[in-house]
């Protein structure tokens, strides 16, 4: 099992008994205003609120730090060649051979503090309420049913893949295939990725039918029970409010 | 049961697109509140039957009408799913939502029933494949039989008058087939269950249609024709370890 493929786990905090409705529209705004700034101020202001949003939500922090992590680490692939070589050239610190541009050092801090804010508002948003209940509430906010419907069932049909991508890997690993560089490999990896497009295909067929047996008519239909309570208006109004309050100091810086 | 016929199929042929033939002049009838075997070896066309009868693939046929519906007209098909359920091989092809409440109130809100109409149908299901208490779960964490009678309850929400079973037993454990076997011989309604496990239908179906190739070997009563070693011998099957007799 990879991180993709691991439940979220479920917790009980203040965030999670939140009308996933107003949270959906809170964690967007808060994850919009962090895809905006371009200002290192800016920028760590919204990790720290995205980070305040996963305390107030009680994440369990490896399980957090291993995501950020995972994330931060592949857009440093892309970040940190900027402070070597950064468009403008100021040359800022000179260290051996190497010169750094603290533009470019700029630059890569924004980037790894947005990737960081936008994965942890992510996970926020995954870990207190159960995907089902926010893809409703998505839906309750007027967005389309078939693109509801849509990430539903590939959340939904993700895991069987996965299972039946590890069932081929034993299957593999029991006829003696080990990972290698070389053409056999590859001409095995093509085979089993193919394998798995053409199960998925014929998955989708099955799925389709059973959805049809049972009066699928296209459109999407739920018993959303939301209700809206004082908390859940204090709770937007203090998140949007913190996303424009980073949005002004990027804009002043 | 009643006399009136809950699925009449008179010549009913169907062939894949630049495929084989499927099903080769299929004629039988289920009396309303019967429960019927559907045996036969790999590719008999037992899968293709229930999807011709449930409406999925559209077949010729002289007669075809469940529960007075014809599958055939685009009209009558659209209302065929409050009528007819089918319960696949593979349930997860047929569990497709986020929660087993979800997953089991999905057939009713497509009927468009009411809120609390759902909600009662919901429950009721689940209690009557005993799984109440596993609403919020999530389907792909069930076992193999908590998934298959989950499946079931979502067609029993349906309240369909007939019932189709494709291999119902499979990928379960004895207990688990044991359980299954209980719950479907309390079930009310007419039954077609296709299945390798010749023993369950000895113990679910009094009455068992063989079909092989495509056509309708034979139609009768289940002790009968599962005991004929040779007809099952000849047909791919073997009687079942019951009925043989010490042989």
């Amino acid at each position: 099992m990879t991180l993709i493929f691991t439940p979220p786990p479920r917790t009980d905090s203040p965030l999670s008994r939140l009308d996933p409705r107003w949270k959906l529209v809170a964690v967007a705004s808060a994850a919009a205003a962090a895809a905006v700034v371009h200002t290192p101020p800016a920028a760590a202001a919204a990790l720290a609120g995205a980070a305040l949003l996963a305390a107030l939500g009680r994440l369990p922090p490896r399980w957090c730090l291993t995501r950020v992590g995972a994330a931060v680490l592949f857009v440093a692939v892309f970040a940190v060649p900027l402070v070597f070589f950064h468009p403008r050239n100021d040359r800022a610190w000179t260290v051996g051979p190497a010169t750094l541009s603290a533009a470019g050092a700029e630059t890569a801090l924004v980037l790894v503090c947005k990737a960081a804010a936008l994965v942890l508002l992510a996970l926020v948003l995954a870990a207190t309420a159960p995907l089902d209940a926010t893809l409703k509430a998505a839906h309750a906010l007027r967005v389309p049913g078939l693109l509801v419907q849509l990430t539903l069932l590939s959340y939904r049909y993700l895991f069987l893949l996965a299972d039946e991508l590890g069932r081929l890997r034993i299957a593999l690993r029991v006829r003696g295939y080990r990972n290698r560089a070389n053409l056999h490999s590859y001409r095995t990896i093509g085979a089993v990725t193919g394998s798995l497009l053409v199960r998925g295909w014929e998955r989708a067929e099955r799925v389709g039918q059973a959805m049809r047996c049972r009066g699928f008519d296209g459109r999407f239909r739920s018993l959303s029970g939301f209700r809206t309570t004082a908390a859940d208006v204090l709770a937007f109004v203090a998140v949007v409010g913190g996303a424009v309050g980073v949005c002004l100091l990027d804009w002043l810086r | 049961m009643s006399a009136v016929p809950a699925i009449l199929v008179s010549e009913l042929t169907y062939a894949y697109p630049r495929g084989p033939t499927a099903l080769d002049g299929v004629s039988f009838a289920v009396a309303s509140g019967e429960c019927v075997g559907l045996i036969g070896p790999n590719g008999a066309g037992k899968t293709s039957l229930f999807l011709c009868l449930c409406g999925v693939i559209v077949p010729r046929a002289r007669t075809l009408v469940l529960g007075g519906l014809d599958p055939r007209d685009p009209a009558q098909r659209r209302r065929l799913p409050s009528c007819v359920g089918v319960v696949f091989q593979n349930s997860d092809d047929q569990l497709f939502n986020a929660t087993v409440f979800d997953d089991v109130a999905f057939g009713p809100l497509n009927l468009g029933l009411p809120p609390d109409e759902v909600r009662r149908r919901t429950a009721e299901a689940l209690a009557a494949v005993a799984l109440t208490g596993l609403e919020e779960r999530a389907p792909f964490h069930l076992s193999g039989g908590e998934k298959r009678r989950v499946a079931l309850a979502g067609v029993l929400a349906m309240r369909p008058q007939v019932l189709l079973l494709d291999e119902p037993s499979l990928h379960l454990d004895p207990r688990g087939r044991r359980e299954f076997i209980r719950l479907l011989n309390g079930l009310p309604g007419t039954k077609v269950i296709a299945s390798h496990d010749l023993e369950l239908i000895l113990q679910t179906c009094p009455r068992v249609l063989l079909l092989d190739g495509g056509r309708l070997i034979a139609d009768g009563p289940a002790r009968t024709l599962l005991a004929d070693g040779d007809l099952m011998e000849k047909h791919g099957l073997e009687a079942p370890y019951s009925l043989r007799g010490g042989r």
